[in-house]
């Protein structure tokens, strides 16, 4: 009998007067011969809540409509139910016994909250709730007297477990002449109920569609000084139409949202019309008057576009993009042509701003080798080169193997995973440890790993220019986008052969300045200086991991964030302890190596569990519409112009042409006052629409931009990658004038 | 220069750490083949959906600690569903879902002793602690129940019946959805329900 301890004790330990319930419903559960029927929720009064009815006003007046409230105390972590109640739980009811011609309205139901159990969703209320009533007395009520309102109530309360409960709940009021007054004990109560209460606010309107999988429920403001809440969730009042677990996307701009809902495991039909509660879930309100936290919307299903024609050729306007683009992309551009732009491209990666950290390291090194054997230095030149050429060479066979199972990649996207990010931030934050002299790593994994790490040996060198090639993917460079885009339409011999052009590109200055013993002759002799430029160029390292650390929150939230600052943090204890004891003798030497390791070990699993987070979804920033496809080509239909901006939080050009040239005021007025409309196409994270998008342009990475006159078989007209506000201007002037 | 190769290794020999995606419910396709499973039961025997083949099987959801189960097995209501359908030769299984620790789990033999107390009547009662099947049959609640035909094929997943309450006075005069299924199923008919919102207590998956 051991089982039973368990639900013994807890239903003993909730209160002091369960005793004969516990047992009495462990009958039941056992379903033994003789056992009352207590299952039933009429006769189990579960010991972890209770309802009581309490009346707005002191006093009721005849015909004169008047609140009352089911107000319910549960035990902490316990819950009840929304009329929907998600994935399991039951709603609660309310059963009125009036006195004759007493007629009681709907229940006011308050805004529910999320309570998840492993994959299950429910909507839940907690301890405190109140369901408001509205009571009308009949015309002809004799005032004098004294009035029953009575009421069962049956609920279930859950916490991980459930017990279902029952109330008679009943209140005596009098009945007055005079208008009835209010009753001071309970006024808290019901201001806090009604404020509880979702709202309609006219200065939205909803919109609903019907998408693949279910439904997107859009809403928009009329109200300039209204904005969206970061974060929301749709509370379907009615069950089976929405999947509660599901989670729903949110795209967000300024006065309008759009939220994808997945259609319920359990829905019998396509819902026709959308109703429920929009809940901001970070404290915001959908009124400017006064706090709403929950917006009442109802809206009918409308449009039909199925997922099949969206994009096929019966749909003129969506071929317009793709049609249009192969011009920009495939055609009139030749191998040649595209060979000579990756070498180019590979040239001007060295002088983008993710390049810049090695380019520090390499000046370092090639300065550390100024007295050096001039062969040895040609040869790790050349060496270096190659790891360049090798790393670019690999990473366009990944990305080929990768698109062959059927994954929409692009270039850069190693940082779409936030994995991938957090490991480089760690990378460089222990390379710019080691710059600043906090420990030398060479010796230690010398003797651990072979001889790699031997002055100047040839996997050194080779390793390095694999680094460099690592660090430059996230920057996309003029000539690249195209060269890189063309590359992956084409056999794979010629794909690689373009990649390997690229490579050969970037490390050609370095191939240059080992090659010609006249340049390295021009920098200084080694000296004590060499140290103090090796501390400068560790700033570089870290102003990089400042920039990885918010692509990587970006993607994981503040909260993973903080996990991979943790994991720094035993990055440099490991570091440190290294550093400590490494010039001391032996042993020492050999236990701080092997805690070092431990550390290294505990900030993986931090970076871990940081990459597992998700970042609350973000808000694309003031002016800006979320790229949707279909969007596009409705605005385009309209004859109405659009620049498309391709982005990603971790593509610094991106960043760089927003901030100094996309989001200022002038450019921004002449967008406007050209009544363009300006979607942003956000690749931070995986995504297959905007993937495809950029392939239909002829690209694979970004930054892309592009203007589309409007109207009918608008060509998209590509701007370069790096922008300047001339650039831009020229380009709304060629483009749009008539 | 040596740091970056020495870095690099230690980079590149870190394991891939897979994010843990968090152990999401498949929703089955109605008129699809069934979720394949095999499970052992409380008697130390292994039962297989293949086993089972040319067979009708209906599958239940079960927790005894539940009082939506509770609703069923009190009023005998599951208790004369499985002997009548084992009658007509339908291999009724009851699984049950809940992890080690959590409400309804129960070790062999002590839930052979709750089936005994209980009179369940199905030709076995599976153990799924880990909730692998439980999961891949998208089930939430329980009693949630599950038709399949001879040819494996799913063609109703949803509640026992469309009273969602845990009183036994509701079991008089609901509608049997699960009862609406077999014999239209069985009849060669098409089940004209297929998916209902099923009811009950949450399944306590780990």
């Amino acid at each position: 009998m051991r089982f039973l301890k368990r639900d013994f004790r807890q239903r003993l330990n909730a209160t002091s007067s369960v005793g004969l319930m516990a047992s009495a419903g462990l009958f039941s559960f056992l379903g033994l011969a003789g056992a009352p029927d207590l299952v039933s929720g009429q006769e189990f009064n579960s010991p972890q809540s209770d309802a009581f009815l309490v009346s707005e006003v002191s006093s009721i007046q005849a015909g004169t409509p008047f609140t009352v409230a089911v107000r319910f105390e549960m035990n902490p972590g316990w819950h009840n139910y929304f009329p929907n109640v998600g994935d399991t739980g039951l709603p609660t009811e309310i059963d009125w016994a009036l006195p004759s011609g007493f007629e009681a309205g709907e229940i006011h139901w308050p805004v529910p909250s999320q309570y998840r159990s492993g994959p299950l969703l429910d909507y839940v209320y907690s301890d405190g709730l109140a369901l408001m009533v509205v009571i009308t007395p009949p015309v002809d009520l004799p005032a004098g007297g004294n009035v029953t309102i009575e009421a069962n109530v049956e609920w279930l309360i859950c916490e991980a477990l459930c017990d279902p409960d029952f109330a008679e709940v009943s209140l005596e009021l009098p009945v007055t002449e005079g208008t009835p007054g209010l009753d001071p004990r309970w006024a808290d109560l019901f201001q806090t109920a009604r404020a509880r209460l979702p709202k309609s606010v006219p200065s939205w309107t909803a919109n609903a569609d019907l998408t693949e999988g279910g439904y997107t429920l859009s809403i928009q403001s009329s109200d300039e000084n209204l904005s969206v809440p970061d974060s929301v969730y749709f509370f379907s009042w009615d069950a089976g139409v929405v999947e509660p677990a599901a989670a729903q996307v949110m795209v967000a701009e300024g006065g309008s949202l759009t939220l994808e809902l997945a259609r319920s495991a359990y829905a019998t039909e396509t819902a026709a019309t959308l109703r429920g509660i929009l809940k901001a879930e970070d404290g915001s309100s959908w009124s400017a008057e006064e706090m709403v936290s929950g917006l009442l919307v109802e809206t009918a299903v409308e449009g039909v576009p199925p997922p099949q024609e969206a994009g096929s050729a019966a749909d003129p306007s969506a071929t317009a993009l793709s049609g249009a683009a192969q011009a920009g992309g495939s055609e009139g551009f030749t191998l040649t042509l595209a060979l000579v732009f990756a070498f180019l491209g590979g040239i001007l990666l060295n002088l983008m701003p993710c390049v810049f950290p090695i380019l520090s390291l390499k000046i370092l090194g090639a300065a550390s080798q100024g007295g050096e054997d001039r062969v040895q230095v040609r040869n790790q030149g050349v060496l270096f080169a190659l790891g360049v050429i090798l790393a670019f060479l690999a990473l366009a066979g990944l990305l080929i193997a990768l698109r062959a199972g059927g994954n929409q990649l692009g270039w850069g996207f190693q940082l779409q995973s936030p994995t991938f990010v957090a490991f480089m931030a760690a990378l460089f934050f222990a390379i710019g440890l080691n710059l600043m002299g906090l420990f030398e790593v060479g010796a230690a994994l010398t003797r651990i790993g072979g001889r790699i790490g031997e002055s100047g040996s040839p996997g050194e060198s080779l390793a390095s220019g694999v680094l460099a090639t690592f660090i430059a993917t996230p920057c996309t460079a003029p000539f690249m986008g195209a060269a890189l885009g063309f590359a992956l339409t084409r056999s794979i011999p010629e794909t690689l052969l373009i990649f390997g052009f690229l490579g050969f590109g970037m490390a050609l200055p370095y191939l240059i300045l080992s090659l010609a013993p006249g340049l390295l002759e021009k920098l200084p002799r080694p000296g004590p200086w060499m140290e103090t430029l090796r501390h400068v160029m560790a700033f570089p390292m870290f102003a990089t991991v400042i920039w990885l650390i918010w692509v990587f929150g970006q993607q994981t939230g503040i909260g993973g964030a903080t996990y991979l600052l943790s994991a720094l943090l035993f990055v440099t204890s490991a570091g440190w302890m290294v550093g400590r004891w490494q010039r001391t003798d032996k042993r020492s030497g050999i236990v701080a190596r092997a805690v070092s390791l431990v550390m290294w070990a505990i900030a993986i699993g931090l970076v871990a569990r940081g990459a597992a987070q998700e970042a609350p979804l973000m808000a694309v920033t003031e002016g800006w519409t979320p790229y949707s496809q279909a969007e596009v080509d409705r605005t385009l239909a309209e004859g109405t112009p659009v620049f498309l901006d391709f982005t990603a939080a971790w593509c610094l050009t991106c960043q760089v042409n927003e901030r100094v040239v996309l989001d200022t005021d002038d450019v921004q007025q002449a967008f406007q006052d050209r009544n363009v409309a300006l979607f942003k196409a956000d690749w931070t994270r995986y995504d297959p629409e905007i993937t495809e998008a950029l392939e239909a342009l002829g690209r694979s990475g970004v930054p892309v931009y592009v203007l589309y006159r409007g109207g009918s078989g608008s060509e998209p007209y590509i701007l370069p990658a790096l922008l300047t506000e001339q650039i831009v201007l020229d380009a709304l002037e060629e483009v749009l004038s008539p | 220069m040596r740091v970056f190769a020495a870095l690099l290794v230690l980079g590149l020999a870190a394991p891939q750490l897979a994010p843990d995606l968090g152990a999401q419910l498949q929703d089955p396709e109605i008129r699809a083949p069934a979720p394949a499973f095999t499970l052992p039961d409380t008697e130390g025997g292994e039962h297989s959906l293949t086993d089972y083949a040319g067979e009708w099987v209906v599958l239940e959801w079960l927790n005894y600690g539940c009082p939506f189960v509770q609703k069923h097995y009190g009023s005998g209501n599951m208790q004369k569903l499985q002997a009548e359908y084992g009658q007509k030769g339908v291999i009724w299984l009851s699984v049950v879902s809940s992890a080690p620790g959590e409400q309804g789990y129960y070790v062999a033999s002590e839930m052979a002793a709750m089936n005994e107390a209980n009179g369940n009547q199905a030709e076995a009662v599976l153990l799924d602690p880990e909730g692998n099947v439980g999961r891949a049959y998208g089930a939430r609640t329980t009693p949630q129940m599950y038709v399949i035909d001879p040819e494996g094929t799913l063609l109703y997943n949803g509640a026992i019946d469309d009273r969602p309450s845990s009183r036994l006075s509701d079991i008089d005069g609901a509608h049997n959805y699960l009862v609406q299924a077999l014999s239209e199923a069985m009849a060669g008919n098409p089940v004209s329900q297929p998916t209902t919102q099923p009811y009950g207590c949450s399944v306590k998956y780990n």
